[in-house]
Parts: structure tokens; C-alpha cells; sequence
């Protein structure tokens, strides 16, 4: 009985020991993916920042804009895509939407991010784009990859239409995890105007760029990365923009847009929510298991050993127990009957 | 040789339930992490 006590105790053991391996270099880079379907919006704020009035062409002080950031997941052209290339990908239709004090448009820019489910290797199809604009993007947006590292990535900045490198600065402690800083600074660079104008201004991107109008634009990007998900936890810009005239005119340049943008409080604590929740289930499948299944594995290899080795300590001393009475039985006239005749071996 | 077949039998079985787990689980699983948005792109 012991013996198959062990038996199942070592088939335990090997089982769970290869199962946390799989988890890890099988189940865990397969699974671990980036939902096609999500849904998420987030809001972000730029209290007393200066803001263009169109109308004087001057920069206005102590404005508050807010700006409204939406992504969703398109299935229907991921699946799309899955059956063209076999490989799953994630396509976000992405919406910069900014209002004013006053509660009207200041901007909306349409993006089209298109990666790998898992990698969140940039891929180019179904309608990649900025503002319109046709790209092939470089580097990572919006999110980190699973896994991040502590070094440097190229992220793609979608007002230049070009990536440049995300440097890490460092491992911080915020809001309880454990998270990777990066910062990026574009310097000023000329990008075009939005094709979708403040409501008030009656004039087109291609009237401003007619009249030799430049729209230059600098930030520094700053990222909180929980590095398990890739999903920033926090993240600030420190964002200006001027209009530029042509230099024959002698105009100095005038800022559209300069300040501090932070997410609103009530989001990041619902991003720091869901991200807790998510970071749980990853580390399941990255860590937790893998090294504890094993770990469980060899305690139950410990288990069958002790089973085995008191099984066969219980059989040597019943055949120790036998062997005098045995002997002794030789002895005997034959119909002595002893005690321990009548009593049958132990079972192994 | 029971306890080799043992052991083999266990990890034969957890071979075949990793890779049937990665079916099952589908891209939008339980264990898909979602991603956030924080960038901050302002533009007025």
C-alpha cells in the first residue's frame, strides 16, 4: 500500500514540477495578450496652461484643457487580419478629442495603432495611420510591452509621425508597485496642424500652411511603467506648441499651447485598479506558478521518499519478526500451531 | 521502472494539459492584460 502511495506521490510530483515549467516557456508568452475588443477612455487635464486665441493671435494665460483620450479595439479588422497573416494582432482606433475652457473643440486627431497581440511589435496594416496620414510606425505607444525592461524603447510620438527613444531613468516606488520611469523628449520640431481646427476658427490646415504659418512643436513625455503588464501607471507631458510665421514677415512666434498635462485623479486610479488586478494575473502565469509548482513538485518527491523508506522499514522488521519464528517452526513437531502462524504477511 | 513510468506518466499529463490550455484560453481570456493610456498628447 505504501508503495503505490509513493507511486502516486512521485507522479504528482513530476507533474506538477512540468507543469509550472510549461506555464512559464509554454503557456505564459501564448496567452498572455492584449485584448482585441477593449474598450478604455481617459482623461487628462492641463490646469493654468496658455492657450492661442486665434482671434488676436495671442497666447491666452490660465487656461484649463482638458483632453479626452479613447481606444478601441477594432475585432472585426483584427480577425481580419488574423485571417490574412495568421498572426493575432490588436488595432486601436484612437481619438485625441481637446476642449477648452469653454467646453468646445480645440482638436481632434483619429489615430490607427496596429501590434502584435503579444510581442507589441508595431504591425503595418489595416489602415495605420495619424490624422489621416498613412504611416509605418516604429517602437511601442500608448503601452509597453509585457515584460518590460529596464532600458531603452523607441516610442513613436504622433505629432512628429516619427519614433525616437524613450530612455529609462530608473526603478520607483508608486502607489504601492514597483515601477519603471521613462522619459522622452522630442525637441522642436515642425509638425502639421490638425486637420480638425478649434470650432471658432474658420480657416483650414491648408489655408494656414498658404499663408507660410509653421506650427512647431516640443514636449517631454514622462511614463510610470508597471513593468509586468507594460501598462503606464501614471503619465505627464510637459507639452508646448507655437505658430511660426515666415521669417520675411517679422513676427515672433506665438504659443498655441504650453503646460502641464496630467491625468485627471479619478482615472489614474481607476488605471492604478486595473492594472493591480491585471499585474495579479500575469505573475500568476509568469512567476508565482512556474515557481511554485515545482517547488510543490519537490515536497511531494520528499513525501513519496519518506512513504517509501517507512514502507520498507515496516517490511524489514515484520521479515526480522519472521524469520526467529520461522526457525523455530522447524523445531516443532509437525501440528504445533504458534500464534504467529496464523497470522498473514504484511502487505508491501 | 514503476517509479520511471510514474514520474513520465505525471509529466506526460502536464505536457498535454499546457498545451491544451493555451486553446482554451483564447486571446481574450481571463489572463489577457489590458493596456492603459496615459499619453498625453495635447493639441490645440
Amino acid at each position: 500500500m505504501r508503495h503505490r502511495l509513493s507511486l502516486v506521490l512521485v507522479a504528482l510530483a513530476a507533474f506538477f514540477a512540468v507543469f509550472g515549467v510549461m506555464l512559464r516557456v509554454w503557456v505564459y508568452p501564448r496567452v498572455v495578450a492584449v485584448p482585441d475588443n477593449q474598450y478604455q477612455a481617459v482623461v487628462l487635464e492641463a490646469k493654468d496652461a496658455t492657450l492661442i486665441d486665434y482671434s488676436r493671435m495671442a497666447g491666452v494665460p490660465h487656461q484649463h484643457v482638458t483632453i479626452v483620450q479613447t481606444l478601441k479595439g477594432d475585432a472585426a479588422a483584427a480577425e481580419a487580419e488574423k485571417r490574412r497573416s495568421g498572426r493575432d494582432v490588436v488595432v486601436w482606433d484612437g481619438l485625441s478629442y481637446v476642449l477648452g475652457n469653454d467646453g468646445k473643440r480645440l482638436s481632434a486627431i483619429p489615430e490607427v495603432y496596429v501590434f502584435d497581440a503579444r510581442s507589441q511589435e508595431p504591425v503595418h496594416c489595416c489602415g495605420e495611420s495619424v490624422d489621416g496620414e498613412a504611416l509605418s510606425r516604429i517602437g511601442v505607444e500608448y503601452k509597453f510591452p509585457f515584460d518590460t525592461q529596464p532600458r531603452d524603447y523607441q516610442y513613436f510620438d504622433p505629432q512628429t509621425r516619427a519614433s525616437a527613444p524613450i530612455h529609462y531613468k530608473g526603478t520607483q516606488q508608486l502607489d504601492g508597485l514597483t515601477v519603471y520611469y521613462f522619459e522622452q523628449t522630442i525637441p522642436w520640431t515642425r509638425v502639421p496642424f490638425p486637420k480638425a481646427m478649434p470650432d471658432n476658427v474658420a480657416i483650414t490646415p491648408v489655408q494656414i500652411d498658404a499663408l507660410g504659418y509653421q506650427r512647431w512643436y516640443t514636449t517631454v513625455r514622462k511614463f510610470w511603467v508597471d513593468p509586468v503588464t507594460g501598462a503606464p501607471i501614471n503619465g505627464e507631458e510637459a507639452h508646448n506648441e507655437q505658430l511660426r510665421f515666415p521669417a520675411a514677415s517679422g513676427m515672433a512666434p506665438v504659443t498655441i499651447f504650453s503646460g502641464e498635462v496630467k491625468i485627471r485623479p479619478d482615472y489614474r486610479a481607476s488605471a492604478l485598479a486595473l492594472v493591480k488586478s491585471q499585474r495579479t494575473l500575469v505573475l500568476m502565469l509568469s512567476t508565482y506558478l512556474p515557481w511554485g509548482l515545482p517547488l510543490f513538485g519537490v515536497g511531494l518527491l520528499g513525501l513519496a521518499f519518506v512513504a517509501e523508506g517507512r514502507g520498507r522499514r515496516r517490511a524489514e522488521v515484520l521479515t526480522a519478526e519472521s524469520v526467529p519464528l520461522a526457525d523455530a517452526d522447524e523445531d516443532r513437531r509437525a501440528g504445533d500451531v504458534t500464534a504467529a502462524q496464523g497470522t498473514p504477511a504484511a502487505p508491501l | 521502472m514503476r517509479v520511471l513510468i510514474a514520474a513520465v506518466a505525471g509529466a506526460v499529463l502536464a505536457v498535454v494539459l499546457a498545451l491544451v490550455a493555451v486553446p482554451l484560453a483564447g486571446q481574450n481570456g481571463p489572463t489577457s492584460a489590458k493596456p492603459l493610456l496615459t499619453s498625453a498628447p495635447a493639441r490645440p
